[in-house]
């Protein structure tokens, strides 16, 4: 169990850089998720803290210790990895017990230990088995066996569920949790997956092109976004964004939407511009008898939760530039809102309905440099 | 596996006889000129089987002839040429498939290009090599030869094996507690090991089969002799006598044979499946 400290740590590749003056501090036993499109370096950050890869420079702390400088078998870490790295040509037992081994363990007290860390993963029927003659599934625990047998301080996980159907993910990410709990465990998770990181972290961590954008718990990564990227980028489905005016009348601002005047209570100090973007979560969007009037223009039924597709009004939409920068699983066409409603109401394609958007429910952005206006 | 159809496994066992037969019979030819009477070796229409066959041929040889101890030659220069060209194309093969060096792909190029020179040309320069060395008539002499012939393709042979062992494997090692060479012996040489079987029967095989190189730096220390060299010898001037340099050459494949069914069980491949999902 320990802290673990990085400090201005950059990393080139060449004249390419990967990850640029990376700060953070995690705390002991916490559940910290990286989560960030792909090829954000989540990868290169947390190589960097197993030792696999050199930092350009900085230093990375783990326990108050300066490990910078070790290689990856004096960090007292424990990695998984995405394609679980399984010894090929070792039983289980000998794949979990092979860090204990290369430290001096005695037999008997690895024997022990690998016989606890089965049984807390449900190995034990399979320790003779090679990795070959393994479902993924079980694969993937004997990955975790091996990371957990040696007690070390940090645990280091790269996506190690990517590889799972859905139903087995879900299962194994609850799984994982539950472990980590268990034995208080600081450990790093990365994902691009949105999901996995709000349901499993403590913290989360924001990345995009090797720069954190914000680091807070799921609730704070949800509520309070701190710029347009992550606004779209945590929530599914994600963020609707348009383009509005601001109005301000007796310390009120407004915005239009469609022909619409919305409120958005008390002017946020940084609030001085006269256009701005604003987001508005799916199912914040409320259907009702007030409201602006639009065209469904398609409805997706998931039983009693309807995803409503319509128009962006003529004029508010998004351009180029945040489109891109807003990665949505789905790959939204940025022209589109959706609101997502539970309710027992029939929805049609074509049906026009009226959507408000609820005071304090909308987020508001700078246009230049997309942070939230607050 | 999907069921074969009659006709298929008519096709597929007619294949696999057909290509046994063309392969095996010389050998067997071999063996009838080995067992054949002299007066018999060109009688036409041939004898597929000799009416006497002559079994004494290989104890005659034996007595002869010092054909173990040119076993004996020919097995340490093997086993060594071997041993060394494992060793440089081992270290050789996974510096140039881990480490990104800087004109790593030009160099691993240019190994090849050695191996592209007949070795006939390279005779000449390595005699004069090892005569310096004073090594001329001793069995280093052909290990270092051949293994110039052997490590340029042991080499690409190996670095296309390595290439296929996911880095993550030895990642998993250097954070479980191993060295850079623990790591490369404990986990990728092991992984690899049908990737080494094959190359290890391949210098082998190369260096069982040298006669030019044995035969240049060898020929006038005769306790040194190889089995080709040694065999060679067989072959008189107004004479020659076959039945025995068949016997000879016979005797001198069964190694061979051993060796591939030593290797055998680490050639079969997939050994890396499940190292990954
Ligand atoms: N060895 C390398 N040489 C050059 N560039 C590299 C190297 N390794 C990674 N990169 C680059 O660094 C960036 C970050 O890579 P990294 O593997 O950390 O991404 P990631 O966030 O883990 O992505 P993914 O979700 O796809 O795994 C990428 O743009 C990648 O191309
Ligand atoms: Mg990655």
């Amino acid at each position: 169990m320990a802290t673990i400290d990085f400090k201005n740590v950059q990393k080139r590749y060449g004249q390419f850089k990967a990850i640029h003056d990376f700060n953070l501090h995690v705390g002991e036993g916490e559940l910290c998720v990286f989560v960030g499109p792909s090829g954000c370096g989540k990868s290169t950050i947390l190589k960097m803290l197993a030792g696999l890869e050199e930092t350009t420079s900085g230093s990375i702390e783990i326990g108050g210790r300066d490990v910078t400088d070790l290689g990856p078998g004096k960090r007292d870490i424990a990695m998984v990895f995405q394609n679980y790295a399984l010894y090929p040509h070792m039983s289980v037992r000998s794949n979990i017990g092979f860090g204990l081994k290369m430290r001096g363990v005695p037999k008997a007290d690895i024997d022990k230990a690998v016989n606890e860390a089965a049984e807390i993963l449900e190995l034990t029927d399979y320790l003779d088995r090679r990795p070959r003659a393994l479902s993924g599934g079980q694969r993937q625990r004997v990955a975790l066996g091996r990371a957990i047998v040696r007690e070390p301080s940090a645990f280091l996980m790269d996506e190690p569920l990517s590889n799972l159907d859905a139903k087995l993910r879900t299962q194994t990410r609850s799984e994982i949790v539950k472990l980590q709990k268990r034995l208080g465990v600081t450990t790093i998770y990365v994902t691009h997956d949105q999901v996995e990181a709000l349901t499993m972290a403590t913290r989360i961590v924001v990345m995009r092109g090797g720069v954190i954008q914000q680091v807070g718990s799921p609730d704070e990564l949800f509520s309070q976004p701190a710029n347009l990227f992550v606004a779209g980028f945590i929530g599914s489905p994600g963020m609707n964004f348009f383009r509005g005016p601001v109005e301000i009348e007796n310390g009120k601002a407004f915005t239009r939407f469609g022909e619409q005047r919305i409120p958005l209570g008390q002017v946020p100090q940084k609030l001085t511009a006269k256009e701005a973007i604003f987001g508005i979560r799916p199912e914040h969007l409320q259907v009702g008898e007030t409201g602006v009037p639009v065209t469904l223009s398609l409805v997706e039924s998931l039983g009693t939760e309807k995803i409503l597709h319509f128009a962006t009004p003529k004029g508010q939409e998004t351009d180029a530039i945040e489109t891109e920068i807003v990665s949505d699983e789905d790959a939204r066409d940025k022209k589109t809102m959706l609101a997502r409603v539970i309710d027992d109401r029939r929805y049609h394609d074509g049906e026009t309905i009226r959507i408000a958007l609820p005071e304090g429910k909308v987020h508001i952005f700078d246009t230049v440099t997309h942070e939230a206006i607050v | 596996m999907k069921k074969r159809s009659l006709l298929g496994n008519f096709a597929l066992y007619g294949t696999v006889t057909a290509v046994c037969v063309v392969l095996l019979f010389p050998i067997y030819w071999m063996f009838l000129t080995a067992l054949s009477p002299r007066t018999q070796l060109r009688s036409y229409p041939p004898n597929f089987w000799p009416r006497d066959p002559q079994w004494n041929v290989f104890s005659d040889l034996l007595a002869a002839q010092p054909f173990g101890l040119w076993m004996w030659n020919t097995i340490m220069v093997a086993t060594a040429t071997m041993i060394l060209s494992l060793t440089i194309g081992v270290l050789a093969a996974y510096a140039l498939s881990r480490h990104r060096l800087r004109g790593g792909q030009p160099l691993g190029l240019f190994i090849l290009t050695s191996k592209m020179l007949p070795a006939t040309l390279l005779v000449i320069p390595l005699f004069a090599i090892f005569k310096s060395l004073g090594l001329v008539g001793s069995l280093w002499s052909v290990v270092i030869a051949q293994a110039t012939l052997i490590v340029p393709f042991a080499t690409w042979m190996l670095k296309g094996y390595f290439d296929t062992i996911p880095a993550e494997l030895e990642q998993a090692a250097l954070v479980d507690g191993c060295s850079p060479l623990g790591a490369l012996f404990r986990i990728v040489l092991p992984v690899a090991s049908p990737g080494l079987a094959a190359t290890a029967l391949y210098a082998f095989v190369i260096s069982w089969s040298d006669f030019l190189y044995a035969r240049t730096f060898l020929a006038t220390s005769e306790s040194k002799w190889t089995l080709n060299v040694g065999i060679a010898t067989l072959k008189g001037e107004f004479v020659t006598d076959w039945n025995t340099i068949m016997a000879a050459s016979l005797m001198a494949a069964v190694p061979i044979i051993g060796v591939y069914l030593f290797l055998e069980r680490y050639l079969v491949g997939g050994l890396s499946a499940g190292a990954e999902k």
